[in-house]
């Protein structure tokens, strides 16, 4: 395992029987995908993709069936090594009965942080997720958006260098989801590697490096949001003055390319495989090659593209 | 050292939540009633008014201390699954067999407590009746604390892989049978099938043998309690205990948490 990297998921598969005397079913089948130190990772799926189910074999809550998975080099069926990692569950539970700083001091303790230095921690952290006010307040009383801040803030409040979200976003108004943004952006700029698990696509395409995109138990993609598609296929706007109108319709239909513009400049978005022939085409006609710009994939599109099977593996 | 850091924190935060039960309310209440009613009880009666007041106290806290054992412990696992509270504890440095260990302790300390209370309402009542009290009676409810001790042992084990509802059904098929172990052997010794014969042996082998804590008829009239018999007791308790979460440590260590 490379020095900076910080999980390393190789050819994982996971097994579910539904029921008992029921046929087993697949649900990972042998992913993989690694993560870098102080990158902020979005890991994206349909529901029912395998995301939840690699989030609980990565915190050791399901066993794999095959393959492994390591965390800071140590295997996720460790348990010591969890003093590094934090995790924040989907749409968390939490004992009602406490308050907002008796919870965090729990699980502070349950990560053996010193007595002595654990009100301190708790009231940082409370600050930090911006739960101040409500420390003395039972968790009972809590909105759904403090529930969800809560949540991270168990999870960071041992100061773990690695933090796993799963769904942080899930269930919140504009204004909530904001706010946990800001916050995931705010631990990754403190130094901390994030691995996050969500379906909210403009929220990664916002805050993450880097995504895996995992459908029917497989990674259908990994790699930066741009440069999805091979070469040849990316798509470029290029545009022309002076380029005559029916040399325009005619290169629309040739190039398969996507006309737009009136007048003196036209932009015609076309695969970057066809660039060499459009550009000489045009110029020999008296156009005049105004910009080659790449066209931005949208994680939208990425993803959509993901789903219908037209990326497998992507760029690693 | 942070393993027993992880269990105090459990126990310390189940005792919390056991404490806030109302069916644990609502069993004592019912117990310390029955224990203040046999006082009115025992009036009745012309002779051994005392005895009768101490022997249904007794078995108002056995019986009661039993049921809350089972109705807390068999759901004592199980509700930290169902709510997904076990999520966020598991995937903190806690072993699996901290979690068994401070869900145990916390909800044995949280029986011993209730205990306590029914015990110095049961003094109470005897001091009131003039009934007498010594060491017997001490030793008695001792081997109470014992006996609960045991029950939420295999309400924690049938917790750690069932529902509520079949744990509990389960654990009270163990209490019925434990507390018949010794008549069922007596009865097969005697059968002349061999087949009843060896199925009664292994019932009492293969079961805790609960009757050996209840020394309520000692303490009640006054005999002697052998010291070798209650230290036997003890070391039979011990045994079925570590036994009874042993295996739910390792039912629980290879359950996958979805």
């Amino acid at each position: 395992m490379e020095r900076d990297t910080i999980i390393q998921v190789r050819g994982l598969v996971k097994d579910f029987r539904p029921g008992f005397g029921l046929r087993k079913k697949r649900v990972l089948h042998g992913i993989d995908f690694e993560v870098k130190r102080g990158e902020l990772f979005g890991f994206i799926g349909p529901n029912g993709a395998g995301k939840t189910t690699t989030m609980k074999i990565l915190m050791g809550l399901i066993s794999a069936t095959q393959g492994d998975a390591h965390i800071l080099g140590h295997d996720v069926r460790e348990t010591a090594f969890r003093e590094h990692i934090g995790f924040a569950p989907e749409s968390p539970y939490f004992y009602d009965f406490l308050t907002g700083a008796e919870i965090l001091d729990f699980y502070a303790r349950l990560c053996a942080v010193p007595k002595a230095r654990r009100r301190e921690r708790v009231r940082e952290v409370l600050s930090l997720v911006g739960l101040s006010h409500a420390a003395d307040a039972r968790l009972r009383t809590y909105s759904k958006g403090m529930l969800q801040r809560i949540g991270i803030a168990q999870a960071i409040v041992h100061d773990p260098s690695v933090v796993f979200l799963d769904e942080p976003m899930s269930g919140l108004d504009p204004v909530g989801r904001k706010e946990i943004r800001d916050l995931v952006v705010t631990l990754n700029a403190d130094g901390k590697t994030i691995f996050m698990n969500t379906h909210i696509l403009a929220d990664v395409e916002t805050i993450c490096d880097r995504v895996a995109i995992i459908v029917h138990g497989r990674i259908a993609y990994q790699g930066e949001l741009g440069g999805a598609l091979p070469v040849g296929e990316r798509k470029l706007d290029v545009t022309f003055s002076a380029l005559a109108p029916e040399l325009a319709e005619e290169a629309e239909s040739r190039f398969e390319a996507q006309l737009s513009g009136r007048g003196e400049r036209i932009t015609l978005r076309v695969a970057d495989k066809h660039l060499s022939e459009l550009v000489q085409g045009a110029l020999a006609h008296g156009a005049v090659l105004e910009e080659v710009a790449p066209v931005g994939i949208g994680l939208e599109a990425l993803f959509l593209d993901a789903v219908s099977g037209k990326l497998r593996g992507g760029a690693q | 050292m942070r393993w027993l850091g992880a269990v105090v924190a459990i126990a310390s935060n189940t005792w919390r939540d056991a404490i806030r039960s109302k069916v644990l309310y609502v069993l004592l209440f019912f117990a310390l009633l029955l224990i203040a009613t046999s006082a009115t009880l025992a009036t009745l009666s012309y002779v051994e008014r005392e005895r009768i007041l101490q022997d249904v106290s007794l078995g108002a806290i056995r019986f009661f201390g039993a049921a809350i054992a089972i109705f807390v412990g068999v759901g004592l696992v199980h509700r930290e699954v169902d709510r997904r509270t076990i999520f966020t504890i598991l995937s903190k440095p806690v072993e699996r067999s901290a979690f068994i260990a401070g869900k145990y302790l916390g909800l044995v300390a949280t029986l011993w407590a209730l205990l306590a209370v029914m015990s110095l309402c049961f003094v109470a009542a005897s001091l009131l009746a003039g009934a007498p009290l010594d060491a017997g009676h001490a030793i008695a409810l001792g081997l109470v604390a014992v006996e609960l001790a045991v029950v939420v042992a295999f309400s924690t084990l049938f917790s750690s892989f069932s529902t509520p509802f079949l744990a509990g059904c389960y654990s009270l098929g163990i209490y019925l049978v434990g507390h018949l172990t010794r008549d069922l052997y007596a009865i097969g010794k005697t059968s002349s099938s061999p087949a009843a014969r060896e199925f009664t042996f292994w019932v009492k082998r293969a079961l805790p043998d609960l009757e050996a804590f209840n020394r309520t008829l000692e303490a009640v009239h006054g005999l002697p309690i052998p010291a070798v018999e209650v230290g036997w007791s003890l070391a039979m308790g011990s045994a079925w205990i570590v036994g009874f979460l042993l295996v739910a440590v390792m039912t629980f260590e290879r359950r996958d948490f979805r």
